[in-house]
């Protein structure tokens, strides 16, 4: 179930990640016609990060520990001291983005260049934001990973 | 017709996200240097890191609310260019402070 759990966690952000790229694309050629689909993968997006927040921080209190024991004593110690620290922490800012993204895209984005600037900097700071979590991620299950091999 | 207005929630979520940011880059190094605070934060919801996003939500919502009640409720007059630079600020220093802490003084 845990990997289940992780898994969705992965998956949600990526979709997360997936959307901030689409909505970059979509902004930069913001007119009438793609006004609604532009605050609908808005909404999109924050669901997403809310989703693969909330499961990755279920099981980040309630599993990470044995994972945490494992890495701490095996020979990628930063994995947990460095990645996982700033992770858990970095991750709450992403959050705060993505839900002011609605907002910024309730705005007429084919009528006011300022509002577009403004999307175009969240939507890039979110991608780039959601990049260094799947890559930090990835560090941290590899820090479990070299922790589990025999010496 | 081009225009340049942004909404009052977009300027004062804005504004509070840059905050909200910095605020929780300091949580981070306060509850790391303080045990009693550590402790208290893991009691409060059960997990100091719980506690923690909740308090920097909260603050953020807050944050909003007071910069959408300026000027008579009118909200914060900003230039778009500004609330980019500032909201930019908020994150890169928020990062700067988190991931710093961790990779020196931690």
């Amino acid at each position: 179930m845990n990997e289940i759990i992780l898994m969705s966690h992965v998956l949600f952000g990526v979709a997360c990640m997936t959307s901030a790229i689409w909505l970059f694309v979509e902004v930069l050629n913001a007119n009438e016609a793609n006004l609604v689909r532009i605050r609908r993968m808005s909404w999109a997006a924050a669901a997403a990060m809310w989703l693969a927040f909330i499961i990755g921080g279920y099981w980040y209190v309630t599993a990470y520990s044995a994972d945490k024991a494992i890495i701490l004593k095996g020979p990628w110690p930063f994995a947990h001291n460095l990645v996982m620290e700033t992770k858990e922490h970095l991750v709450i800012m992403l959050l705060l983005l993505v839900t002011y993204l609605p907002i910024v895209a309730s705005n007429n984005l084919a009528t006011s260049k300022d509002a577009r600037k403004l999307m175009l900097w969240v939507t890039g700071i979110i991608a780039m934001l959601a990049l260094a979590m799947d890559g930090e991620g990835a560090i941290i299950a590899m820090g479990v990973k070299v922790g589990l091999l025999p010496k | 017709m081009e225009n340049t207005s942004l909404s009052k929630n977009s300027v004062s979520f804005g504004l509070a996200l840059a905050l909200a940011c910095v605020v929780n880059a300091i949580i981070v190094v306060v509850k790391e240097k303080s045990d009693a605070v550590m402790n208290g934060m893991k009691k409060v919801i059960g997990h100091h890191w719980t506690t923690h996003t909740v308090i920097v939500l909260a603050l953020f919502f807050l944050f909003a609310w007071l910069f959408g009640r300026a000027n008579n409720g009118k909200g914060m007059t900003i230039t778009a260019g500004r609330l980019i630079s500032t909201l930019l600020s908020g994150v890169i220093i928020a990062g700067l402070i988190i991931v710093g802490f961790y990779l020196i003084a931690d």
